[in-house]
């Protein structure tokens, strides 16, 4: 007998679950968990929000930015790093090869938005989204012939590059409360870097007051004397770096790894996270990965431990996206109360 | 690149251009939107220190001309030279950066940037921004009182301050204004026309303006625009704002 009319067993494993969710140790670990999960899709769509905050272009393609960069970077790693590699080298190693693959991303998204996008900008949207549609498919599948020359599985994630981690992040890390995976703190770290830097680089730089002018009006910001063409082509560089430094972190860890469907693994909760936060606004970018974070974190705990619907999890992100979409169409940001979750 | 201060100095003396060139000449401009052909032709002149009006019915080509100025809407055929050269080619970054400043229609400030981030993103490369901050808010101490207030918060009036304030920043010679008192209330007008009369101080004005007594009572001269053509110019002195001609070019 249940007040919700639930089958009592049913019921009884639901308030067991909630008995053990409310524990410490299990919000703590759970929080962790969300909060490298929320570091994650930061990384991946804060080159999308910038993107289209001042160029209106939705790319398509930053997913496959973001997989060439988790490939790249676990090039770097696995030509490097041999089994009896330290762990300070291959931590320095892996910093070398940020600098390395923002820098290709960067020029390969520099030569994409000279080369391609530019051409377009006084055409309506959908001829931006059918042109990086298409590259992503080219891209992704040069990736796929490459990786398979070179006897690598595209489909799967890259073994050897996952085995290129220091074992500081392979093993657990006691923080009293719990023990939690040393990536997961490694990846807060870097969310928490990410952040600093491009709110620095907004708010603190003349470029990003160049940048925030020309996301409001770019003709009005051109009539000041500013070349906003050159700005586009910097902050599109910029955003493919980005996405390119996400990918070679998300190459170290086992729920994603290097493959070439990470292109769209990762392009997916991008583009949900940019939506919930409302296009083009970095401060809601940051706030809708925190949410969109935690909330995966949390259910994922759910259906792995009480519910057992492995899948759910992912459906929940879309679910706040459509959740969004509905009460808020222009997404989260502007809402004064987004700021107190 | 020689900085804006040098360009200022260099204007107050012989310019390069031949000496008997306009500021500012416009000859034959044919500009379309599209398919549309609205300028047809226009040809005007604005000499160093004037301020000339550009007056007409709505949807004459008046912001268009400006806008052709500027290269925002290219000119399809003629000339507009700005100091001897041409502008018609130009980028409109590279005409704004040969100090010409927009002031435009519905003031377009940067909503989510703080006022003194509106001055300051107009402050051209090398310039010193604090200096013009120090400089607008002298012109205008209403801004002052408001500097950290996002440029969107403020009232119509303000704003229309801050767009010509920020005009005026990076030490520009020329400045394409358009509709200033439009959507304002009267006693606001006067403020916003007195704004404009302390820039005309600083800087030769092409001014675009409905309200044709504020109009004649802040220009020197005036062209008036029809069908996009200039069909009447002359001196703003001898022109009553009652004049026949005038009232019925405007009416619409």
């Amino acid at each position: 007998m249940t007040a919700l009319g639930l089958d009592p067993v049913v019921a009884q494993s639901l308030v067991d679950g909630l008995g053990q969710f409310l524990r410490p140790s299990t919000l703590f670990s759970v929080l962790v968990d969300g909060l490298a999960k929320s570091a994650l899709f930061l990384m991946i769509a804060t080159g999308l929000t910038l993107i289209f905050g001042l160029m209106g272009v939705l790319n398509f393609a930053h997913g496959s930015l973001t997989m060439i960069g988790a490939y790249l970077g676990g090039l770097i790693m696995v030509l490097t790093v041999s089994q009896g590699t330290p762990n300070g080298t291959r931590l320095a190693v892996f910093f070398v090869g940020l600098f390395v693959v923002f820098g290709v991303l960067a020029a390969l998204g520099g030569v994409i938005e000279v080369g391609l996008i530019r051409p377009l900008y006084d055409r309506p949207p959908i001829y931006q989204i059918l042109l990086t549609f298409g590259v992503t498919l080219v891209l992704d599948e040069l990736v796929r012939i490459v990786t398979l020359f070179y006897d690598i599985q595209p489909v799967a994630d890259w073994q050897a590059a996952l085995g290129t981690k220091p074992t500081w992040f392979t093993d657990p890390v006691d923080l009293g409360l719990a023990s939690v995976r040393g990536l997961a703190l490694f990846e807060i770290l870097f969310g928490v870097v990410t952040v600093v830097a491009v709110w620095a680089f907004l708010n603190r730089t003349r470029y990003g007051l160049v940048v925030r002018a020309g996301s409001e009006d770019s003709e009005m910001t051109e009539a000041l004397g500013i070349d906003v063409r050159r700005v586009f082509t910097v902050v599109f560089a910029l955003g493919a770096g980005i996405a390119g430094v996400a990918g070679m972190l998300l190459m170290w860890d086992k729920n994603w790894g290097a493959s070439v469907p990470l292109a769209a693994e990762t392009l997916l909760p991008a583009f949900v996270v940019v939506i919930v936060g409302g296009l083009g606004t970095f401060r809601g970018t940051v706030y809708a990965a925190l949410i969109v974070g935690l909330a995966d974190a949390v259910t994922t705990w759910w259906f792995i431990n009480v519910v057992d619907l492995t899948f759910l999890p992912e459906v929940v992100v879309f679910a706040i996206l459509v959740l969004v979409l509905v009460v808020k169409p222009r997404g989260l940001f502007g809402l004064a109360e987004v700021g107190g979750h | 690149m020689s900085s804006e201060r040098d360009r200022r100095e260099r204007s107050g003396s012989a310019s390069a251009a031949a000496p008997d060139d306009p500021l500012l000449a416009v000859e034959d401009v044919h500009t379309y939107y599209g398919e549309s052909h609205i300028l047809e032709g226009v040809s005007l002149a604005v000499e160093e220190g004037e301020t000339v009006a550009l007056i007409g019915r709505n949807g004459v080509g008046k912001t268009t001309t400006l806008r052709s100025v500027l290269q925002l809407t290219p000119p399809r055929r003629g000339s507009i030279r700005y100091r001897g050269e041409e502008l018609v080619g130009l980028r409109t970054h590279e005409v704004a950066s040969r100090g010409v400043g927009w002031i435009p229609e519905e003031r377009r400030m940067f909503a989510e940037l703080t006022v003194t981030e509106n001055i300051r993103i107009a402050v051209p490369k090398g310039g010193d921004p604090e200096a013009a901050i120090d400089r607008a808010f002298e012109t205008f101490p209403a801004l002052d009182e408001r500097s950290d207030a996002k440029a969107g918060a403020l009232s119509g009036g303000q704003q229309q301050m801050l767009a010509i304030a920020r005009g005026l920043v990076g030490d520009n010679e020329f400045l394409l204004v358009d509709e200033p008192s439009e959507g304002l209330a009267p006693q606001i007008v006067a403020d916003v026309a007195d704004a404009i009369a302390a820039a005309a101080e600083e800087a030769t004005i092409l001014l675009v303006e409905q309200n044709l007594p504020l109009a004649m009572d802040l220009a020197d001269r005036f062209y008036l625009l029809d069908n996009g053509q200039v069909v009447k110019e002359g001196s703003t002195e001898n022109v009553s704002p009652d004049d026949e001609e005038l009232r019925r070019y405007l009416s619409a």
